[in-house]
């Protein structure tokens, strides 16, 4: 058979077609030769060189004018140039930079370029403070070109290279810089040299920092930075009175959960993080627990309100302590009447809020603490959010314990996250660091009913207007609120301390109108606080972290939209007792 | 006479448009070099203006947010224009201005109210 006759068979048109000219061509130069017309094959020959050469040649011209003149990089020197470390920007809700990796150059000395070592060393070492002779030494006598200072910024770079030192030289380098210092510096955190996150959103979000990094884009994070300064500026005066070891605030949006403000005194600034002590590094809102007293309080009559234990209407006999097994429980400043739900609740009745749990049952009781998240670490991006120290066996002995906050330590960001339903309708919805789009509502799972929710709402709004509240009201704005006041265990004298306390106070605002409005929950929590005379040496929540609260929600509350008005509310709920300020409870 | 024998004053026509050809390419090929390259250099001239541009501007709003930062703000605002927060006997709604203005004077042309004296 024929190479034809397969080409015919077996391949496409275009494949035939080249083998017939192939075949016609190698047949043209056998007729050539056989014509004996030698020359005319040796031109068909040196044509069919040049023609390929002319073709390969075309071809390459063609890629090289396609490479010179439409490669697309543009050559442009490295200018886009991304460093392996580099992180996106932060933001707030607003946009307002919060960390940025900025250019700054790191300068380098070369020994055996460096013309004069004295005048060098002498104005290298003027230029420099920070760098220790011993090191400015060791770099000019060196063998070799050495690195001497890093995170220089331009201006700092310009005035050493108008010194005109020969052997002196700089590279750039790219290095994060807060520019707000100590603002927001736990929730922000920090990262290393190497653009690894080390704390805060930092550490939370560091994978999405870096992959934005190479996008170009920015994180925006749900802090707003006036709720922010307003609740340092807030935090720091009442430490300063107060002089507590540490304190903690945080706003949080009750529907979304974004957390607004954060705030953990002592702070530091985490552009010299490591110079900071690790108390200051601390992350009171999220590493740390405490047991919150009273607060909880609202946790236990929320409980027995849902479960349908007790109503509006109940009532609960305070007149006597209230003996519970081995142990008898007794109020802090003892009312010796039979209370209404909400006089425990205005009252902080250890008694009343005891017994109520104890309707409640250790089974009911501890399913919700559960189902309010508070046995497990708050859920949050926040790497440093700590898990709680909970109750071993739920007898009714934990249960009076934890009814009214003792037995039981959880980070003030987990007292946050089930304060939520208490306030939003009854859903139990995570916090977050990240600004949620307007209008957001997270898929949560509901805890509580939503006439339970109102009726929290009310019951905390009469603490403030006749409760031991009384000191958070700001004018014009309908605040609610639960003080609340835990003694510390002191391992020296092996039982509660009453001189060491943590004092809080837990508000929402406002507690009135429609359940899907916007609603604010706010926490200030000073760890040891101490009394003052205008304290009457009062260190408890409603002395100590119910004005912070009460000037705090006053000073937030145009930014975030809440109009204030003087003058009788006119959705205000309200609830037929009103006994008078028990500011001294707890 | 085939093309491929044909000459022009001695050369094969072939070979003079090979060689025409060959010219052509190579200076087309340096040409397509030579303005490529004075752009590319142009081009990272400006990128690297651009690159020094942002970077400044990146230190600038560093620099912005820094100076901006609320507690700055507020002790400046108190130090210096004695100013607070709005207290909220002084806060109202655009709608309820009209309530808040003063009346109007009385007319100089309206006669005086009588006043009446009570023995």
């Amino acid at each position: 058979m024929s190479l034809a006759g397969v080409v015919t068979r077996r391949f496409p048109f275009g494949l035939r077609w080249l083998g017939a000219a192939l075949w016609r061509l190698e047949h043209a130069f056998e007729r050539a030769r056989a014509a004996g017309r030698v020359e005319d094959d040796a031109r068909i020959r040196i044509f069919m060189v040049m023609l390929f050469f002319g073709l390969g040649f075309g071809a390459l011209a063609m890629g090289a004018t396609q490479a010179a003149l439409f490669s697309g990089s543009g050559g442009g020197g490295g200018a886009g140039w991304l460093p392996p470390q580099a992180r996106a920007d932060i933001v707030d809700r607003e946009g307002r930079l919060l960390a940025a990796d900025l250019l700054h150059y790191g300068l380098y000395v070369d020994p055996a370029e460096v013309w004069d070592a004295a005048s060098t060393r002498q104005a290298l070492a003027k230029a420099l403070p920070t760098v220790s002779a011993e090191r400015l030494d060791r770099a000019l006598k060196s063998e070799r070109r050495t690195f001497l200072a890093g995170g220089m910024t331009p201006v700092q770079k310009s005035a050493i290279h108008q010194l005109g030192l020969p052997g002196i030289s700089f590279e750039p380098e790219q290095k994060r810089v807060y520019p707000l210092n100590h603002t927001a510096s736990h929730l922000i955190g920090f990262s290393d040299t190497g653009g690894e996150g080390l704390a805060g959103a930092e550490l939370a979000l560091n994978d999405e920092l870096r992959a934005l990094a190479r996008e170009s884009g920015e994180l925006a994070l749900s802090i707003d930075l006036r709720v922010q300064g307003a609740l340092e500026d807030e935090l720091r005066k009442a430490a300063e009175t107060y002089g507590p070891k540490g304190a903690v605030g945080l706003v949080a949006h009750v529907h979304t959960g974004e957390i607004l403000g954060l705030a953990s005194y002592p702070d530091f600034d985490p552009n010299t993080a490591s110079a900071a002590s690790a108390d200051a590094r601390l992350n009171r809102a999220a590493s740390s627990v405490f047991e919150m007293g009273s607060t909880f309080k609202a946790f236990t009559v929320a409980i027995g309100l849902d479960t349908g234990v007790a109503t509006m209407a109940s009532t609960f006999d305070a007149r006597e302590p209230y003996k519970l097994g081995y142990r008898t429980i007794s109020d802090y400043h003892a009312s010796r009447k039979v209370l209404s739900l909400v006089e425990v609740f205005q009252h902080s009745s250890n008694i009343g809020t005891a017994r109520l749990a104890v309707g409640v049952g250790p089974e009911r009781l501890s399913r919700y603490f559960d189902d309010l998240g508070l046995t497990t670490a708050a859920k949050v991006e926040l790497k440093e959010s700590a898990s709680p120290l909970t109750p071993k066996v739920w007898n009714e002995d934990a249960v009076a314990s934890t009814s009214f906050g003792h037995g039981m330590n959880i980070s003030p960001l987990a007292l946050t996250r089930a304060m939520l339903p208490l306030l939003n309708g009854g859903k139990l919805v995570p916090l977050t660091i990240r600004r949620q789009a307007p209008g957001f509502r997270p898929e949560a799972k509901r805890v509580l009913s939503e006439t339970t929710s109102t009726q929290m709402l009310q019951i905390m709004r009469a603490n403030v207007t006749g409760g031991s509240g009384g000191k958070a009201d700001a004018p014009g704005l309908s605040v609610g609120g639960k003080t609340g006041t835990g003694e510390k265990y002191d391992p020296e004298i092996r039982r509660y301390n009453g001189k060491r306390q943590v004092s809080s106070f837990a508000a929402v605002f406002p507690t009135d109108g429609p359940l899907e409005n916007d609603r604010y929950f706010v926490l200030i929590l000073l760890d040891e606080p101490h009394g003052t005379p205008q304290t009457f040496g009062y260190s408890t929540g409603g002395w100590v972290a119910a004005p912070a609260t009460g000037q705090l929600i006053a000073r937030i509350a145009p930014f975030l939209g809440i109009s204030r008005h003087i003058g009788p509310m006119e959705h205000q709920p309200r609830l037929a007792s009103t006994p008078t300020v028990l500011a001294e409870a707890r | 006479m085939s093309v491929l024998n044909r000459r022009i004053r001695g050369f094969r026509l072939v070979d003079v448009i090979a060689l025409g050809l060959l010219v052509l390419l190579i200076m087309s090929v340096y040409l397509a070099k030579t303005i490529a390259s004075r752009e590319r250099a142009e081009i990272a001239s400006v990128e690297r203006q651009i690159a020094a541009e942002r970077a400044q501007i990146r230190l600038l709003e560093a620099e912005v947010a820094h100076l901006e930062q609320p507690s700055r703000i507020e002790r400046l605002s108190t130090l210096y224009l004695e100013m607070g927060p709005v207290d909220v006997t002084r806060e109202t709604t655009a709608d309820s201005l009209a309530a808040l203005a003063p009346p109007k004077a009385p007319s100089a042309r309206a006669p005086a109210p009588k006043l009446e004296v009570v023995p």
